[in-house]
């Protein structure tokens, strides 16, 4: 009887470390498939970021060239009749005193 | 002896079976456990640079000039194409070029680099097909100016520097790559690993001119109206801060060529008049005249040294100050003949003339100063009136600016400053002096003769109603190749001071070759000094003082008033004598006018700089309007509209003084009282 309990006990023990080894060994698997695809999403933001950035210098530099004298000047005096105007026509304000400043 | 078992052979074969296994692995863990996984590694990781983003170029107010952005390079591998006709479909929705990706495919190479840079966002949808192989690369994005780049410079394919400050600036701009461990998946795929290191790239400076990107744009407009208007061969534009020596703008154009060279660094120019200012400070300085000393001009020719010089203002006698006024090449001859050759080529030397002034742009001109032993008869009178001695605009810039400055010459600077990656200024530009070329006092004298140039002179088409500028007009013959100095090919040039009592800008227009009968500089480039001052003052951000040019505004009417005054001196024109018709006056506005095809656009009043002095302007008083109950800021625009300038002070009730109801003359400065809560 006693025998066949120490027998038990280790067929149990085997049974327990194998399943151990077993839940450990897909735990790893696990982790690293979940890693894998972290990183791989990482890679696509990474990536998508880097189109981003670059998307919005291409978008900065249209802005300038469509806000430069060179676009809205010829714009302003072909389309809407405007000119550069002469200095009699530039006020120039006196900035207030410190003491005026409301 | 008892034979074992079957069981205790297959026991002992499987523990033999385990030492084995035990002792192999002990061998490949410990023995060569590290060569494992150095290969492992190699395997799975792999090395990769990280390009470092190259520096910004920032204007002086901080707008981006340049940046970089990253865009993709495409390439094939043939061998690893599944399906042909799914690729070049695939590469055709992506906006690559269709053609060149047939032609790459027809020639069927191993590995195919398809020409051009794409967007990385066109290019996401192909980037997981088999075959495809997409490379990261920086690109620079620049401003639309043709003269900015012309400053700046260019990046070949491969990300090297060429030219401008980006080879000139080159290793403060490119930054340092780094590099960074990857994980490779099993199709080969780079992917971000928890082991990896990262050894991060570091960015390069960012370098900010003292470009006013504004002022640039508005110099590059003008430039690009004249010299299409004037059909001219090419024309630079340069202007500085004389109190600082910072280069505010350098426009350039020339017609029909690609090149990005900067001229108005690289190529010297025959000044022509534009130098006589510098032989009359030189005898002022040394004393050998004096503003009111007069001269024998000849009514207006002289044989030389078995030359004819002329004048285009013919005078019998002139004064120091007329010959700068009327730009006399017989008046300035006569005078410079007080001065030895080694006074004359040290004036010169002094300025900074026959050598490089040392901007950060490659490929500066020295220019072409002569040593009097290398002088001919003829070149001692020729210096004076600006010929046999070749600057570029820059240098001459340089030179004016002493003038304006009271006489110190700067070093001209076109970095202002240069940041750290991290932000941290390493190198701002101070003002330094180079020398001093001429007292103070000279140099006031000297300004007041350019202010009568413009005022009654050669250059009053840059004359502004509101602002004195101070100026020299120049018209120099231009050689062509084999046949020297020839007729009808000139470089017409105006170096203008503004204000002209206390300048902030040193302008140089110069128009190279321009056709048809308008070719003098006092014609053609003082008008366009004079729309890019008008558009300058117009402008939110032009690098002016406005506080300091309110100080400098003067009264249309009196100023108008001022030079109806008229000279004393008898001047005969060029166009009595010989009866040539009078050139009309350049039109900056001209080729702003509608073309053919497009609808027409109402007509505005412009003032123009006529030959005569303009009348002076009627004032009709008016009434101040009351804005009592008005807010702030339409009290101030209602009295703005009414024609008065503002001030405001503070007090208990609201209120203006003069009064509500008050006429008076536009202009007048009305104190708006308001409570300060």
């Amino acid at each position: 009887m006693a025998k066949s309990s120490v027998g038990f006990r280790g067929r149990t023990l085997v049974a327990l470390l194998l399943g151990a080894f077993v839940l450990i060994a897909l735990s790893i698997v696990w982790r690293r498939t979940i890693g894998i695809a972290e990183a791989e999403r990482l890679a696509a933001l990474d990536s998508k970021r880097a189109t981003l950035e670059s998307d919005r210098a291409r978008l900065d530099a249209e802005i300038r060239d469509a806000s430069s004298r060179q676009s809205l000047g010829t714009a302003a005096e072909r389309r809407l009749g405007m000119h550069v105007p002469t200095d009699k026509q530039v006020v120039i304000l006196p900035r207030p005193r410190q003491n005026e400043t409301p | 002896m008892k034979r074992p078992s079957r069981t205790a052979i297959l026991h002992g074969f499987f523990i033999a079976f385990a030492l084995a296994l035990v002792a192999r692995a002990a061998k490949v863990q410990v023995m060569e456990g590290k060569q494992w996984s150095a290969r492992a590694k190699r395997q799975h990781f792999f090395a990769s640079s990280l390009s470092a983003p190259r520096g910004e170029i920032l204007d002086a107010s901080g707008n981006t000039l340049v940046e970089s952005r990253e865009m993709t390079r495409v390439a094939v591998a043939l061998p690893e194409v599944r399906d042909t006709a799914l690729v070049i479909k695939a590469l055709a929705r992506a906006s690559v070029d269709a053609d060149a990706v047939h032609a790459a495919i027809a020639r069927r190479r191993r590995w195919i680099d398809l020409p051009g840079l794409y967007s990385t966002s066109d290019l996401a949808p192909i980037s997981k097909l088999n075959g495809i192989h997409l490379t990261p690369v920086l690109q620079r994005v620049y401003a639309n100016s043709s003269s900015i780049q012309r400053i700046i410079g260019q990046l070949d394919g491969q990300g090297n520097a060429m030219s401008g400050l980006e080879l000139s600036l080159d290793t403060l701009l490119r930054g340092d790559s780094g590099k960074v461990r990857l994980a490779r998946d099993r199709d080969g795929r780079a992917l971000d690993s928890p082991d990896g290191w990262t050894d991060e790239p570091k960015p390069g400076a960012t370098v900010v001119l003292t470009i006013n990107n504004t002022l640039q744009e508005i110099c590059e407009r003008q430039l690009s109206i004249a010299v299409d208007s004037l059909h001219a061969a090419g024309g630079d534009i340069v202007v500085m801060n004389p109190h600082t020596g910072d280069i505010l703008a350098m426009a350039s154009n020339r017609v029909g060529k690609t090149s990005f060279a900067n001229t108005a660094v690289t190529e010297p120019f025959e000044p022509g008049s534009t130098l006589k200012p510098f032989v009359a400070a030189s005898l002022l300085e040394k004393h050998r005249a004096t503003p009111t000393d007069v001269v024998n001009t000849h009514n207006g020719q002289l044989e030389l040294d078995g030359r004819v010089i002329n004048d285009m203002h013919k005078a019998a006698s002139l004064s120091l100050a007329d010959v700068i006024r009327f730009s006399s090449n017989i008046g300035i001859v006569e005078f410079g003949q007080r001065l030895t050759p080694s006074q004359k080529y040290e004036t010169f030397r002094d300025l900074g003339f026959g050598m490089p002034i040392g901007v950060p742009l490659p490929a500066e001109a020295a220019g072409t100063l002569r040593e009097p032993r290398q002088w001919s008869k003829q070149t001692s009178a020729s210096v004076l009136m600006g010929y046999e001695i070749a600057v570029t605009p820059l240098q001459l810039v340089t030179a004016y600016a002493a003038i304006a400055n009271g006489g110190e010459l700067l070093e001209p600077h076109l970095v202002k400053e240069i940041r750290s990656p991290e932000g941290k200024v390493v190198y701002s530009a101070e003002p330094k002096v180079v020398r001093r070329v001429m007292s103070f006092d000279v140099s006031r004298t000297v300004q007041k003769m350019l202010l009568a140039v413009v005022q009654e002179g050669t250059a009053t088409k840059a004359d502004l109603a509101t602002f004195d500028v101070a100026g020299k007009s120049g018209t120099a013959r231009r050689t062509s190749r084999d046949e020297g100095y020839t007729t009808g090919n000139y470089t017409a040039s105006f170096v203008g001071l503004f204000p002209g009592n206390d300048p902030q800008y040193v302008v140089l227009v110069k128009l190279d070759s321009p056709q048809g009968a308008h070719y003098a500089g006092g014609d053609i480039a003082a008008p366009v000094t004079q729309i890019v001052l008008r558009a300058a003052l117009s402008a939110r951000d032009a690098a002016l003082n406005r506080e300091d040019l309110a100080a400098s505004e003067k009264d249309a009417s009196s100023k108008a008033e001022k030079a109806s005054g008229g000279s004393p001196v008898r001047i005969v024109r060029t166009d009595e004598v010989r009866d040539r018709p009078n050139p009309a006056s350049y039109d900056p506005n001209r080729n702003i006018a509608p073309r053919e095809s497009e609808p027409p656009t109402r007509s505005y009043v412009v003032d123009l700089p006529a030959g005569s002095r303009p009348a002076p302007v009627p004032v009709t008083a008016r009434a101040i309007p009351d804005v009592s109950r008005l807010s702030l800021r339409e009290a101030v625009r209602t009295l703005h509209g009414a024609g008065f300038r503002v001030r405001l002070l503070s007090a208990a009730t609201s209120g203006t003084a003069p009064a509500a109801g008050t006429v008076a003359a536009p202009g007048t400065i009305v104190e708006l009282a308001r409570p300060l809560e």
